[in-house]
């Protein structure tokens, strides 16, 4: 089309963009108009004069074909021309910036890499960079993680971990900065994984007026590729805790085939989760169990295998870093009557050994059953007054104890527990609890995940409901509702568990807050909803609120249809109390601001710094302890950030591949307030290898913002010359005749034909 | 029950007295107090007869009429016995029934805030309704004889969770019955003594020292607080494999009678107090353990 357009008027579309037409005539443009009136007039007078054959029709045609060729004649005759400028050539710079990120080594559908295609581009015997060099003077520089100067394209490796380009742009403009910049030219698949936006790097190129002209490499889609996009692991878990963790699979052409999600610990397989592969463009969320057994900072591997016909493999695995911790967690459970549910729950979760549920039972009016204390005098005088004895607990569940029990600043505390100290809060269901105990209007109202009615005047008895309970589907892959090792196993165990009962009516769900286990009534429960919240969940700050909202689970365990060796009960129980504690925070986090690094790549390491009543502190001796993969430690202080209270970092540069363990010690005066641990991968990423087709889209805008071009290899023969009129730098004005456009002629041509054509149809020649 | 009557006719008196000491005694026999030194032979362990009376089965809290939800029913096991001839129905599981088992709750009530059903609830061990249930009590197991589905029933029952409270049996004749029983349910879990420094004598109350509770008939007839050979009160218990304990056997002590006549200006408030804070000691640990 392009070859067309340049045949027709001569040159191509772009100069026509660029440039300003005019006519490069001497004559004045009225005395030439005027002359031409002067031809122009008497011929067509002449057309309408004529008579004989001639109808009115014929001479009006004739006359307008006539004078038609008259006004090309006289376009022609005033020298119609392109105003252009055009960059002085060998008095400019170009930049040109090349990819250098492992993604380059990618091959394409043709078998050639993008690598190849840019070395073969930037050969300096190809008449691309002959024509370039004869016209600018060019730099070259090369990107990944980081930009840099280089000589040529010999200097090139394709092993960077990263593509920065806004990086390489802002770093180029700035080398360039003392010269005439003609414009950057950037080889790349446009793979960009930084976090920080293209366009704060655009703007600047924008008002200095350098245009970025972009070669496209690599394949535009991928015709059969498979890709764990992400696994969502949180950043700790309790040993032996069996933790659901969801992995995203995207796959292009391999819709239908089943594969295996292996997942290793250190290198050790633990589990393998076969799973079926979406059709293009649909994500499959692949919810993969597994339990870390082994405390320390653990690295896990998801991997897919390759496909027959993938060329990239090294986007089928994913890895993620965790801190298992052997520790015993303590929740505080309050309990405002004598309940089978206490005794069964504990017994439950007694056995194991992380979970430590300390019982506050009112069993009579100001009478407390204690258990499980570490201090004879924990809990002594009832339930916490002050946020420095209930914020050492990591969830607090509370029973059937009604809200007028609690002072207002106990119930507040209790809401500041969640979002303030993180923690979670679970109520069960019970004739003091929800709307039947009071909490309409109270501070908890606000923290739970559930709309609160107002309580009704029915007897406990007339409000009793049976509810079959059921996982939602988000329950169905929920950790806290995973009753056995797979979704569908899980889902068998739940099938067989018996009715549950509830005097509360929990119907409505606030906005925010997922639902994992729902209830339809099987009996009572006349005049009220059918379907009831069973269990639900919403965050509240920087913690979570749950409800589950019946009142005997221990039926799951009695009834006499569930097998003595059925372990569902237990399993309820210990995955929701671990699942409740899994992300509640200690006084002192630590966390690096990349979770996998390179070697040698310096990475910031992050701290959170809070008192026991969790207020963030400013003025702590804070250090870095960092055990490299060799053993060797190496101690950082950490200083605080001054812009965020209770945040503190320090930058880190690790030299070695492997898992560095950090723990982050924090003190203030004599008081330890905690330590944090983490840990940083180091080892070369394979994020580079994420959605491996080329991103054309935002190399074309980069173009656009900048007022340069888009190219593909085939089309980069274009640049020089489009370089020459759309570059900045140093430029001259220059004029380009169009009068010899051979479409002029052509329709001139026309012009005159067509008019004796149609004298020879109608007779008239 | 208690014939406390005056009469001016010595012969129509002594006479009179004769009778309604009979009625008293056949009364006594048949229900209540209590009738073991009436000398009838304890078979062997290893040669208990299969039950011979035909077992009640009363309908539970929710088949009843005053039926409403609450936490708690005190629930009272109806078991096969052995021999028959004494308990209400010929059965020894309805000693004290259900005039124990109500004043009990009442009082169990004031003491805690427990929401617990008023009034009685009888479950056979066979009747898998009794999962419900997870406490329950059961008396006078001298004579206990259970069937193969009661084995079945009451093992399956603790073994998932259920706590049971055994009371009111008395002498070595009576244990080597009830131990042989339980161990058909529990082949392999030893029955053991609880000292008091095991929390269930700690949980509500603070209890001390275990006393010997007298049958309120017996005591009124001169003070005697033991029967047969159990001269010494034990608190025993079965615990499962993890060390729950499942069963509290009170042997050689009757709570049960001091709950049933506490009331009782003549009985003794030490019994009673202790029968009760015993009771309510079992039930919240049952309800925390």
């Amino acid at each position: 089309m392009n070859g067309l357009f340049e045949f027709l008027f001569k040159y191509r579309p772009v100069l026509y963009q660029e440039g300003d037409f005019s006519f490069l005539s001497p004559w004045p443009l009225t005395t030439a108009a005027v002359v031409a009136a002067a031809l122009a007039v008497p011929a067509v007078l002449t057309y309408l004069r004529a008579r004989g054959k001639s109808s009115r029709t014929d001479r009006w045609v004739l006359g307008a074909l006539r004078g038609a060729a008259f006004l090309l004649l006289f376009f022609i005759v005033m020298q119609p021309g392109l105003v252009l400028t055009s960059v002085v050539p060998q008095r400019n710079f170009l930049a040109v910036l090349v990819d250098d990120s492992r993604s380059m080594t990618i091959d394409d559908r043709d078998g050639t890499s993008r690598a190849g295609k840019a070395t073969q581009l930037l050969d300096p015997e190809v008449d691309l960079v002959d024509a370039l060099s004869e016209e600018f003077t060019l730099r070259h520089f090369r990107f990944s993680s980081r930009p840099s100067r280089i000589e040529g394209p010999d200097a090139l490796t394709f092993d960077g971990s990263q593509t920065r380009i806004g990086d390489a742009l802002t770093y180029a403009r700035d080398e360039l900065q003392g010269v005439p910049l003609s414009g950057i030219v950037v080889l790349s698949d446009g793979g960009d994984n930084s976090d920080e936006a293209i366009g704060d790097a655009l703007l600047p190129l924008r008002a200095a007026s350098v245009p970025v002209f972009t070669i496209g490499l690599g394949d535009e889609e991928m015709e059969a590729d498979v890709q764990a996009t992400r696994a969502d692991m949180p950043e700790r878990a309790l040993a032996g805790t069996s933790t659901i963790v969801n992995v995203i699979v995207d796959a292009t052409g391999y819709g239908g085939h089943t594969v295996p999600i292996v997942v290793e610990d250190m290198g050790t397989i633990v589990t393998t989760e076969v799973v079926t592969l979406p059709q293009d463009g649909q994500p499959l969320v692949a919810p993969v169990a597994i339990t870390l057994e082994t405390p320390g900072t653990r690295e896990l591997t998801f991997r897919i295998p390759g496909l027959e016909g993938e060329r990239v493999l090294e986007n089928n695995v994913l890895h993620a870093v965790v801190q298992v911790r052997d520790r015993t967690e303590k929740v505080l459970y309050f309990e405002g009557e004598p309940r089978y549910e206490v005794a069964f729950m504990l017994r439950a979760v007694g056995v194991d050994e992380n979970l430590q549920v300390v019982l506050l039972q009112r069993t009579a009016e100001n009478k407390f059953f204690r258990r499980n204390l570490d201090d004879p005098l924990e809990l002594v005088e009832g339930f916490p007054t002050t946020r420095e004895d209930l914020y050492p607990y990591r969830a607090l569940i509370l029973g059937s104890v009604e809200a007028s029990f609690f002072t207002h600043g106990q119930l507040e505390m209790i809401a500041d527990f969640v979002s303030e100290r993180g923690g979670t809060l679970l109520m069960l269901g019970g004739r003091r609890s929800f709307s039947e105990g009071g909490y309409k209007g109270t501070p908890l109202e606000d923290v739970l995940p559930v709309v609160l009615d107002e309580p009704r005047q029915n007897t406990p008895t007339e409000r009793l409901a049976r509810v079959q309970v059921t996982p939602t589907p988000a329950g169905a892959n929920h950790p806290a509702t995973r009753i056995d090792g797979s979704a569908e196993e899980s889902a068998v165990r739940w099938d067989s568990l018996p009715p549950l009962s509830t005097i509360n009516i929990v119907t409505g769900l606030k906005p925010g807050a997922t639902q994992l286990l729902e209830g339809t009534v099987v009996a009572g429960g006349q005049g009220e909803a059918a379907n009831r919240v069973v269990m639900a969940y919403q965050r509240y700050g920087r913690g979570r609120s749950m409800v589950l909202a019946v009142q005997d689970v221990w039926m799951w365990q009695m009834h006499h249809t569930v097998p003595l060796e059925d372990q569902s009960h237990e399993t309820f129980w210990r995955q929701l109390l671990r699942w409740m504690i899994a992300e509640t925070p200690d006084p002192v986090e630590a966390a690096p601001a990349r979770e996998a690094v390179e070697a040698g790549e310096p990475v910031t390491l992050e701290a959170t710094v809070m008192d026991e009543g969790f207020v963030e502190v400013n003025g702590a001796r804070v250090t870095a302890s960092i055990t490299a993969p060799t053993g060797e430690v190496q101690e950082l202080p950490m200083e605080w950030t001054v812009t965020d209270d209770g945040r503190y970092t320090v930058p880190f540069t690790p030299a070695l591949e492997g898992i560095y363990e950090v723990a982050v010690s924090a003190g203030r005066d004599t008081v330890v307030l905690g330590t944090g641990l983490t840990g940083i991968r180091v080892a070369p990423g394979t994020g580079e290898f994420r959605d491996p087709h080329q991103r054309r889209g935002l190399l074309e805008r980069i173009a656009e913002e900048t007022g340069g071009r888009y190219y593909t290899p085939e089309t980069a023969s274009q640049l020089p010359e489009d370089l020459q009129f759309t570059g900045g730098g140093v430029t001259v004005t220059e004029e380009r005749d169009l009068w010899d456009m051979p479409i002029l002629f052509l329709l001139l041509a026309g012009l005159l034909g067509a008019e004796w054509g149609y004298r020879r149809k109608r007779g008239l020649a | 029950m208690l014939p406390h009557s005056r009469w001016t006719r010595p012969a129509f008196v002594a006479a009179a007295f004769a009778v309604v000491a009979l009625i008293g005694a056949v009364a006594a026999y048949g229900r209540n107090p209590h009738p073991k030194d009436s000398g009838s032979p304890t078979p062997s362990p290893a040669t208990a007869p299969a039950a011979t009376t035909a077992i009640p089965s009363p309908p539970i809290p929710l088949q009843r009429p005053e039926y409403e939800w609450h936490e708690f029913y005190f629930t009272r096991a109806i078991y096969s016995s052995g021999w028959g001839g004494w308990g209400r129905g010929g059965n020894s599981w309805a000693i004290d029934y259900p005039k124990s088992d109500h004043q009990f709750v009442t009082v169990l009530k004031r003491l805690t805030n427990l929401d617990a059903f008023d009034w009685d609830n009888a479950v056979r061990l066979d009747n898998s309704m009794i999962r419900r249930f997870p406490f329950l009590y059961a008396l006078e197991v001298g004579s206990i004889s259970l069937s193969d589905a009661e084995v079945e029933g009451l093992r399956g029952y603790l073994k998932a969770g259920g706590f049971l409270v055994i009371d009111d049996f008395w002498g070595s004749r009576e244990w080597a019955q009830f131990e042989y029983q339980m161990g058909l349910v529990f082949p392999n879990n030893p029955i053991i003594d609880l000292d008091l420094d095991h929390p269930v004598f700690n949980t509500f109350y603070d209890i001390e020292e275990i006393l010997q509770v007298p049958a309120y008939g017996r005591y009124w007839r001169g003070g005697q607080t033991h029967e047969r050979d159990g001269y010494e009160p034990y608190v025993k218990g079965i615990e499962d494999h993890d060390g729950r304990l499942m069963v509290i056997i009170n042997w050689n002590t009757d709570l049960g009678d001091a709950w049933e006549w506490a009331e009782q200006p003549d009985y003794p408030l030490e019994y009673s107090t202790f029968a009760f804070q015993m009771g309510v000691n079992m039930i919240v640990y049952a309800m925390s353990h």
